[in-house]
């Protein structure tokens, strides 16, 4: 039967874990929180940074200068201004030059697996972690048996006299 | 449970095996695997504007029902000089078809370049500018040269990434046709 006291030291042993949970759940929160109102400029300033160069390997379309990378400028831009979504900019630059125009993988599909093994290994190696916490605690503490304390007397009493008793039984 | 923290590093070791497979094998981002290809192939030609050297403003509507051969060069490119006496050739063995347009597109390069080029070698097929990049950007391109072939139905049916030959014109002009290669 569980008492009063034993279910209030449960409840306090889970604490630091609920803490622990409302603390990644906010800090996640905070970080992925769109923020504010983003104007058409800022807008075709992100894709543009989702956007790889097609003329330059490892440059976005926002950090380079060529001629291919200005053009996609402006043409973001005139969608934006047309009133196309993100999701639709994007799959006209798919449809266009393939997968290899985005920096970042899709978020579905095969990319959702790039997206989702981090989160995955996160969670499996916690589960591990909880285990390994709890295989901790529940191992028993040391005592001393009657032979030991017996043993560590009889030790004592032979360097008290200047005799090693345990040499003498043998 | 006596295994339990076993399963679960085999289960870490699984998930990390799997994320680097993906990641080695993944997932179609590598920009050199698109180098060579282009995703219009079989679908509408984008519709695009230039501007031509004397001024004129030419638009893919000028060219509806006609077979064409797009050609993005420009004046600095190297592999451009290279394929320059294909184009030569190629195009004079066409030059009274009525029903074809050779059409030279310039990416990024000036306007004062290209005339140069043109006074020098006396390229006579229709060249053209493309203001702010944005018929090389319609055709996706990712330098040049690139060339393209459409059909009369205005389908992109071949194209060539790098310099072009005699042989691969007439072939990708073939194709426009709908004349099989």
């Amino acid at each position: 039967m569980t008492t009063a006291p034993d279910t209030e030291r449960g409840v306090r042993g889970w604490l630091p874990w609920i803490a622990l949970g409302v603390v990644v759940v906010v800090v996640i929160a905070w970080v992925a929180w769109p923020s504010g109102t983003t104007s058409d400029a800022d807008r075709a300033h992100d894709l543009a940074a989702e956007l790889r160069c097609p003329d330059c390997e490892s440059l976005s379309a926002a950090d380079s200068q060529t001629q291919s990378a200005r053009a996609i400028g402006r043409d973001l831009r005139d969608r934006i201004a047309e009133g196309q979504s993100d999701a639709e900019i994007r799959q006209v630059y798919i449809d266009r030059y393939g997968e290899s125009i985005l920096l970042k993988p899709e978020q579905n599909g095969l990319g959702l697996v790039v997206w989702g093994l981090p989160v995955l290994f996160v969670v499996v190696a916690g589960a591990g972690l909880v285990v390994a916490f709890r295989r901790w605690r529940r191992t028993e503490p040391m005592t001393a048996t009657a032979d030991d304390e017996a043993l560590v007397r009889s030790v004592r009493a032979s360097k008290a006299d200047g005799t090693d008793q345990r040499t003498d039984q043998r | 449970m006596k295994h339990t923290t076993r399963w679960i590093a085999l289960g870490v070791a699984v998930v990390i095996v799997a994320f680097s497979v993906v990641l080695a094998t993944q997932v179609g981002n590598d920009p050199r695997k698109d180098a060579n290809t282009s995703h219009l192939a079989g679908k509408a030609a984008p519709k695009f504007t230039v501007e031509t050297l004397d001024g004129a403003t030419l638009s893919s509507r000028d060219l509806a029902g006609k077979t064409v051969i797009v050609n993005f060069w420009n004046t600095w490119c190297i592999p451009c000089k290279q394929e320059h006496p294909e184009l030569t050739k190629f195009h004079a063995r066409h030059n009274d078809d009525p029903d074809f347009v050779f059409l030279g597109i310039v990416r990024d390069d000036t306007k004062a370049a290209t005339e140069r080029w043109v006074k020098k070698y006396g390229d006579d097929w229709t060249i053209a500018t493309d203001p702010g990049g944005k018929a090389a950007l319609a055709f996706a391109t990712r330098g040049q040269p690139e060339t393209f072939a459409i059909s009369p139905d205005g389908v992109i049916v071949g194209y060539q990434i790098g310099p072009s030959s005699v042989n691969g014109l007439e072939q990708l002009l073939s194709a426009a046709r709908g004349e099989g290669t």
